[in-house]
């Protein structure tokens, strides 16, 4: 065995393992995946921070649901922040203003300071962050409440959802987000979830003057919000029930640009909380944070190693292609395709673990099948900007 | 909140990833297994056509009549020995799977072909030319290059309707037949070409090599 064998089993090992790390977690917490949470009754006042920037086509629709959430309407608190949009934003959602929902507009200065801002003027117990682009269901709010029962738990992550749709492209991350969502609700079992996404997370207003307010600075604020709460030890759990819609990038090139910056604050962010790899963190720090580098690198070998492959195949193989190719089904192609069933497998259990979602089986196929490539595409970006130290920012 | 390490279920991860690993490697030794018996059985196959195609030659004495058989015969049977030493060459580099048994057997079969080939040559009188490539896969370093260049040469002379039959000998793998090769056209050292009987030694780039080719025929 040589040196590329022995990193390509490597990598194949660790994919193995850390699927099935995860499918071990959902066998062993199965029953409370499905089990509804009981709930005290406690019904705390609600503010809802929603900044905008050039949102005016999406800001009504969303601002419309909150509106016509379930839930006493003097326990709910609206606050839309209009970042300096240069569109109508600020006088779109002017329109709404009334009792319990008030516009806001500032200077623009990023994502992260609009949300200060609005979470300052914040008055409720609890505080969701929202997006302008994304939509929540009547009972999105009552079925996070609950969880805040728990003292420990500081923060709420919904169920972020892409509506189905005919879009080649909006099917595909439809799919993504369900199986990020169930590898989300398998991490808070073991008190690991890495983030708490713009639409609709939900915090105890008190966590932000325990460890202080967003990052205005971050490429990915929502993640190095939840790191800091882990950090600090507190809880974050995840509904699979507060459903929020979102709309996700409807075109290559916008998904590709978002996933470089997902890439770049994310790894940023994970090198920063790099202290927490310490038993002390335990899951977290043991095996979550560890994992998000070793991700990293192992995705940059398997690169590396199929263009090595590629440039040294024999000349004569262009003879024999189809018996070669028939010949590779051996120790490395067959170990990795033990990785691409088990991988299916995980996407079965993820979508099935969806009551009321369908997904059509092309879809499912084409994300199996493309994927890698999308990956490829954004992290071949991300390292050509790294390398170039391309300037940080949003 | 107090934190704690799922250990169990990273050991339990570990220990299903690594069972998983075993059966794969199982597995996959025994599909190269069956790659070295299949081609183990097409060497034997060719072995026999060979052998029909002798004993035709044989009871015909040295009458030209047949020769359009053997030619068309004979050509199908040099790609299949030609696509055989790829299919043993690709176990080698890309598998790691060397059969010494399987090569020496291969060599035989390979001489064979050959020698038919260059008997057929001599009675038909045909303008086929048969090259030999003489490599070791042990301290050659010039060996894969000069593989290579003898491929491009044939596929251009080819595209020139010019046909050429190629046949390897590893020299050192304690092949009889290969060194008995070896030895009838004076090579002693790795690379060497042998074009139509006639022994270059040393690497030979594409363009040499055609020119050598359309010389010999």
């Amino acid at each position: 065995m040589d040196i590329p064998d022995f990193l390509n089993y490597a990598i194949a090992f660790f994919s193995l393992f850390t699927l099935n790390v995860f499918i071990l977690l959902y066998l062993r917490h199965r029953k409370d995946y499905h089990r509804p949470l009981k709930h005290s009754g406690w019904m705390p006042s609600v503010s809802i921070v929603m900044p905008a920037y050039n949102e005016e086509k999406f800001i009504v629709l969303s601002i419309r649901t909150l509106l016509d959430l379930d839930y006493p309407a003097d326990k709910l608190e609206i606050i839309v922040v209009d970042d300096g949009s240069a569109d109508n934003t600020y006088r779109v959602a002017k329109a709404f203003e009334g009792q319990n929902l008030r516009v806001f507009t500032k200077e623009n200065g990023g994502k992260g300071a609009a949300l200060n801002f609005g979470i300052r003027k914040a008055t409720g117990d609890l505080v969701a962050t929202m997006d302008a682009d994304s939509y929540v269901t009547k009972g999105t709010l009552r079925e996070i409440i609950p969880y805040f029962d728990d003292k420990d738990v500081m923060a709420v992550t919904p169920a972020v959802k892409i509506r189905e749709s005919s879009s080649w492209l909006k099917e595909f991350q439809r799919v993504e987000y369900l199986m990020i969502l169930f590898s989300r609700k398998l991490l808070s079992f073991i008190d690991s979830v890495p983030v708490t996404p713009g639409p609709f997370s939900m915090f105890r207003r008190s966590v932000f003057e325990k460890i202080g307010y967003f990052d205005e600075h971050n490429l990915v604020e929502d993640q190095e919000i939840a790191l800091r709460i882990q950090a600090a030890n507190f809880k974050i759990k995840s509904s699979m029930t507060a459903d929020v819609y979102t709309e996700p990038p409807d075109n290559m090139k916008d998904l590709i640009t978002q996933r470089v910056r997902w890439q770049r604050g994310g790894i940023r962010n994970y090198w920063k909380y790099r202290h927490m790899i310490r038993p002390d963190y335990g899951d977290f720090g043991m095996y979550f944070v560890p994992l998000n580098f070793a991700a990293l690198t192992a995705f940059f070998l398997l690169l590396g190693l199929l263009v090595y492959s590629l440039l040294t195949t024999p000349y004569y193989v262009q003879y024999i292609w189809l018996e070669a190719f028939g010949m590779d089904i051996t120790f490395v192609t067959f170990v990795g395709s033990f990785v691409v069933l088990v991988s299916t497998f995980f996407l079965w259990l993820a979508i099935r673990s969806f009551k009321g979602e369908r997904v059509k089986l092309r879809y499912l196929l084409s994300f199996l099948l493309f994927y890698w490539y999308i990956m490829v595409g954004y992290n071949v970006l991300f390292l050509i900007k790294e390398i170039k130290r391309e300037r940080y920012s949003w | 909140m107090k934190r704690t390490v799922s250990y169990p279920i990273y050991a339990a991860a570990f220990a299903i990833s690594l069972a998983i690993f075993v059966i794969g490697i199982y597995i996959g030794m025994q599909i190269d297994q069956a790659n070295v018996r299949s081609i183990s059985d097409d060497v034997s196959n060719i072995s026999e056509k060979v052998a029909s195609i002798q004993l035709l030659l044989l009871a015909e004495g040295n009458s030209s009549s047949f020769c359009p058989v053997y030619a068309s015969q004979l050509d199908s049977i040099d790609q299949d020995v030609e696509r055989i030493g790829y299919k043993l060459a690709y176990l080698e580099d890309e598998k790691g799977v060397f059969d010494s048994e399987l090569k020496k057997k291969y060599f035989i079969m390979e001489a064979e072909s050959y020698l038919l080939s260059q008997k057929v040559k001599a009675l038909c009188g045909d303008d086929s030319i048969l090259v030999i490539n003489f490599y070791s896969n042990a301290g050659c370093g010039r060996c894969r290059e000069q593989g290579i260049e003898i491929l491009k040469a044939r596929d251009a002379l080819a595209a020139q309707g010019i046909g050429a039959k190629l046949f390897s000998f590893d020299g050192e793998i304690g092949s009889p037949v290969a060194e008995a090769f070896a030895r009838q056209y004076n090579v002693t050292g790795y690379p060497s070409v042998v074009i139509n009987g006639r022994a270059y030694s040393g690497f030979r780039d594409s363009e040499s090599l055609q020119a050598y080719m359309k010389a010999a025929r």
